[in-house]
């Protein structure tokens, strides 16, 4: 294993033990599900006390505005976030743990630029 | 000089007001009974560098079921010392985190966390320590806790109220900063508690604080809760804090700036989407 690796799993390992900046109750996402989003990006709002980012998903035709809520812009940019690391118009593949009620809305696990392939947060 | 002497008198009156010193002792109030030698002498650890608490925002992780439980998620639960009466009342709020109603007062962006709760959140802490007094400073939130060490002693009881941080007084014993904090506000209806599992505590807690600076990359802050209410032996809880690399910056945390979950009457969590209003299905 190089020293890059050894460096990069323990960056891993810290990121994964860093308690999570939610100041609210997680209650209304179910944890053990995971949508994959396929859509581009509308928005993203990079304000305390998290940041959001709007997607819009076209589902033959129809398209859904999802909310997605992400941690605080303050613990984003120290693992590596930046307010412009999506932009407007990116297509993307997303993946969330949705709203448990099925609404368009969940919590940010990772996401694809699909023209780049690079990665963000999870991506196993 | 008659006119002079009588706008010198009318300055002191002035002053005394404004600071509400009127009618109070004069020695006690303005200085609280501190000599300034103590505030200004000692040599204090360095504590410098941003810092980050160790594991999730769980307080009391040794006794925390299941193993890894996540403060919030449905059956989750710590196991202090609670008399029977807060036993209880932390079993009802378990029961509420289960039916998705019991919300983090955090959650209004506009009250503090609390103490000891400040000693157990996510995000990033600051600890500046002067001859003074130390400052706990949390990024989220934003909370402060100020921990007095200029020989100052509580207020009386009867002139203490009950504050989301208390208040705290210590003296160093070497490298560790001993305090205690009294005056901590009792929760009515969950309005400030310990943890998201639904811990809370009563006005009668008194915590005992010993922090110290292990090595240069870990501090550690072992609580001791006792509490003639709320439970039936000390409780005893240690929080680490791992320090970040260098250069590390802790930010402006402005709960209010954008916040897209307020909270229903009955207590349920609501997301806003862009336009303002709930996407959930159900707002009650």
């Amino acid at each position: 294993m190089t020293f890059t690796r050894v460096l990069a799993a323990a960056a891993l390992l810290a990121a994964m033990s860093a308690p999570l900046a939610a100041h609210h109750s997680a209650a209304m996402f179910d944890d053990d599900k995971v949508v994959e989003l396929n859509g581009t990006i509308k928005e993203v709002q990079w304000t305390n006390p998290h940041v959001w980012i709007q997607v819009v998903v076209d589902t033959e035709g129809q398209k859904t505005e999802w909310s997605i809520e992400g941690g605080s812009p303050n613990s984003l940019s120290r693992n590596g976030w930046k307010a412009t690391t999506f932009k407007s118009g990116d297509p993307v593949v997303m993946r969330v743990n949705p709203m448990k009620d099925g609404t368009p809305g969940g919590s940010f696990i990772g996401a694809k630029w699909k023209e780049t392939g690079k990665t963000i947060g999870r991506w196993d | 000089m008659r006119t002079a002497l009588l706008a010198a008198a009318a300055c002191v009156v002035a002053i005394g007001i404004v600071t509400g010193q009127a009618g109070a002792p004069a020695a006690r109030n303005v200085r609280g009974g501190v000599e300034e030698s103590k505030s200004t002498s000692a040599a204090v650890p360095d504590w410098s560098g941003v810092w980050q608490m160790v594991g999730p925002t769980v307080f009391d992780r040794a006794t925390v079921q299941p193993q890894n439980g996540r403060a919030g998620d449905p059956g989750v639960r710590e196991f202090p010392p609670y008399t029977d009466e807060y036993e209880a009342i932390y079993r009802k709020n378990i029961e509420r985190i289960k039916a998705g109603t019991f919300p983090d007062p955090i959650s209004v962006c506009g009250v503090p966390h609390g103490f000891p709760r400040i000693m157990n959140v996510p995000d990033v802490y600051e600890f500046a320590v002067t001859p003074a007094a130390t400052y706990v400073l949390a990024e989220n939130g934003p909370g402060i806790l100020r921990i007095y060490t200029d020989g100052r002693k509580h207020p009386p009881a009867e002139e203490l109220w009950g504050t989301y941080t208390g208040a705290s007084v210590g003296h160093w014993e070497g490298d560790t900063l001993v305090f205690e904090t009294r005056g901590l506000k009792e929760s009515r209806d969950n309005d400030v508690i310990v943890d998201r599992t639904g811990l809370v505590l009563s006005d009668a807690a008194k915590v005992a604080t010993r922090m110290r600076k292990v090595n240069d990359m870990m501090m550690e802050a072992a609580i001791t809760v006792e509490d003639s209410k709320a439970l039936k032996a000390p409780w005893k809880v240690t929080k680490q804090y791992r320090k970040l690399p260098a250069g590390t910056w802790a930010w402006d945390y402005g709960c209010a700036e954008n916040n897209r979950n307020p909270i229903s009457n009955s207590g349920k969590t609501l997301t806003l989407g862009p336009d303002g209003k709930p996407i959930d299905k159900n707002t009650n």
